[in-house]
């Protein structure tokens, strides 16, 4: 090898370790402007993609009433979401109520999203969205869509890249770990998907259940809340198998949601400082110092 | 000149072209790797230090785009800040990957594209595998499912189809634009006489 290679190489591996030190405040920049650069081929492709899987009834439906009934469905899609929280608050807030004199639920609110990107990285499975720091979107925010009647998890935020994007941790992934438990049941795990991307739909793992856990197929799984990073009772998949081990037991879930589908989701955003509002209406003489707020919702 | 030009423009197309190709789910969701086969392309068709400036260009763009700061267990404790697969990582795949198949370069000086596509193919699967050997290490189990045999295999494959193509282009250019030594057009055996 020439002097001159191997002065250049040992450049190209100073420039590396420089690159690769570089601090999380650093990479964001340089991420938030490479995604500017990008997002408008991104949502070309997106469209182009949404044009290929529409081609078919295209023809049978103008453009027009596609985009109505596009419209129609994310409004309905939010009202199911808000009528689901509704419930929840005011189920939670009685019993609550009851029980303690005492709540203190955090209100949500609900920013719509939609998908720009999807599975942008070989190793993790992930999504990019159309909403992000302009949108009050933090990194762990859950990510929620309608599933039946229910709130089905999708996953958390893993990124804000700048004002209108973010990356998408999907509940598929094995990075992103739920506290999960069986409906009705006080049986807890924690679940998480498969590493590597290997599929957008493997099957999930709910671990460190009890060996006396009371498991059949078909049981819905569900978010415990523990922890508070996901609300609780929202909707992860069905247990598909058992296997009881030496200590514990380990259940594979089918996920509810279809992450092949997924076009708008939600994020929910927590509602800052709900402590010093409830502090102000105590004092200020409320009968009532329990503070629930409907849930707020804004456009996709 | 013009042939570093114009291989530094299509090295940037092949960032754009590649938000176009989707995963393909029957594939074990691989995807065809445009960025890293030009790369690797190109890397078999310049000189050395040619080369390790594109991995470090394309490297940091591709890691621009595509890194995701997913954090080990480790780093929530405060012993290590970076993330899983940390931001610059391409650029050593690429510096890695690049600096291999500069090996075969005298055969694509010569006109023989057999080792080299098979090299690219190999060299895609390789980087994918370092990547995924890193994630491992830092969860702390190594699992190696069946399917990801298969992800590296058709990430490999797709690189080793689509190769001929670019090769082909990087092959005519620097043709006309008299990159190649006079000998270089006429076609060599493996031992390196003319055929």
């Amino acid at each position: 090898m020439s002097r001159l290679n191997i002065i250049l190489l040992i450049v190209f591996v100073a420039a590396l370790i420089t690159i690769t030190l570089s601090s999380p405040q650093t990479v964001a920049r340089i991420q938030n402007g490479a995604m500017t650069v990008f997002s408008p081929f991104m949502g070309a492709s997106n469209q182009l993609e949404s044009g290929v899987e529409t081609v078919g009834t295209e023809s049978l439906s103008p453009a027009q009433l596609r985009e109505m009934v596009d419209e129609l469905e994310r409004e309905r899609n939010r009202l199911k979401l808000e009528v689901i929280q509704l419930d929840e608050i005011v189920r939670e807030n009685n019993q609550l109520r009851r029980a303690l004199q005492y709540v203190k639920k955090a209100p949500i609110s609900l920013v719509a999203a939609r998908v720009i990107s999807r599975k942008p990285s070989t190793w993790y499975n992930t999504m990019i969205i159309n909403k992000g720091k302009a949108h009050g979107i933090e990194v762990d925010n859950p990510v929620i869509v309608p599933v039946g009647e229910d709130a089905g998890l999708v996953g958390k935020v893993s990124e804000v890249v700048g004002d209108n994007s973010a990356i998408i941790l999907l509940l598929t992934d094995e990075m992103c770990q739920v506290s999960a438990k069986l409906q009705n049941s006080q049986e807890q795990g924690i679940l998480n998907g498969q590493r590597g991307a290997l599929r957008t739909m493997p099957n999930l793992r709910l671990r460190y259940l009890s060996r006396e856990a009371e498991v059949t197929p078909g049981r819905k799984v569900v978010s415990s809340g523990v922890g508070g990073l996901f609300p609780p009772d929202l909707v992860l998949g069905e247990v598909f198998s058992v296997e009881i081990g030496a200590l514990d037991a380990e259940v594979t879930v089918n996920p509810s949601v279809n992450f092949e589908e997924l076009i708008d989701i939600f994020v929910v955003l927590p509602v800052r400082d709900p402590e010093n509002e409830a502090d102000m209406q105590s004092e200020s003489g409320n009968e009532d110092p329990v503070a629930v707020e409907k849930p707020a919702l804004t456009a996709p | 000149m013009k042939f570093f030009i114009f291989v530094t423009v299509a090295f940037l197309a092949a960032f754009i072209v590649q938000e176009f190709i989707p995963a393909f789910e029957w594939a074990y969701s691989s995807r065809i790797l445009l960025v890293h086969i030009t790369f690797l392309a190109v890397a078999v068709a310049v000189p050395f230090p040619a080369m390790l400036l594109y991995a470090l260009i394309g490297g940091f763009i591709w890691d621009a785009r595509h890194h995701i700061p997913i954090y080990p267990p480790e780093a929530t404790a405060g012993i290590f800040t970076q993330a899983e697969l940390p931001f610059g990582f391409t650029i050593f795949i690429f510096g890695l990957t690049g600096a291999l198949i500069q090996g075969v370069r005298p055969l694509f000086r010569k006109g023989r594209w057999e080792l080299p596509v098979l090299m690219i193919g190999i060299c895609t699967s390789l980087g994918l595998l370092l990547e995924y050997l890193v994630i491992s290490f830092h969860r702390g189990g190594l699992e190696i499912p069946v399917e990801l045999w298969w992800k590296l295999l058709m990430s490999g494959l797709f690189s080793a189809l689509v190769s001929p193509f670019l090769l082909l282009l990087l092959s005519r250019l620097g043709a006309r634009s008299r990159l190649r030594s006079k000998n270089s057009y006429r076609r060599h055996n493996y031992d390196g006489d003319a055929i």
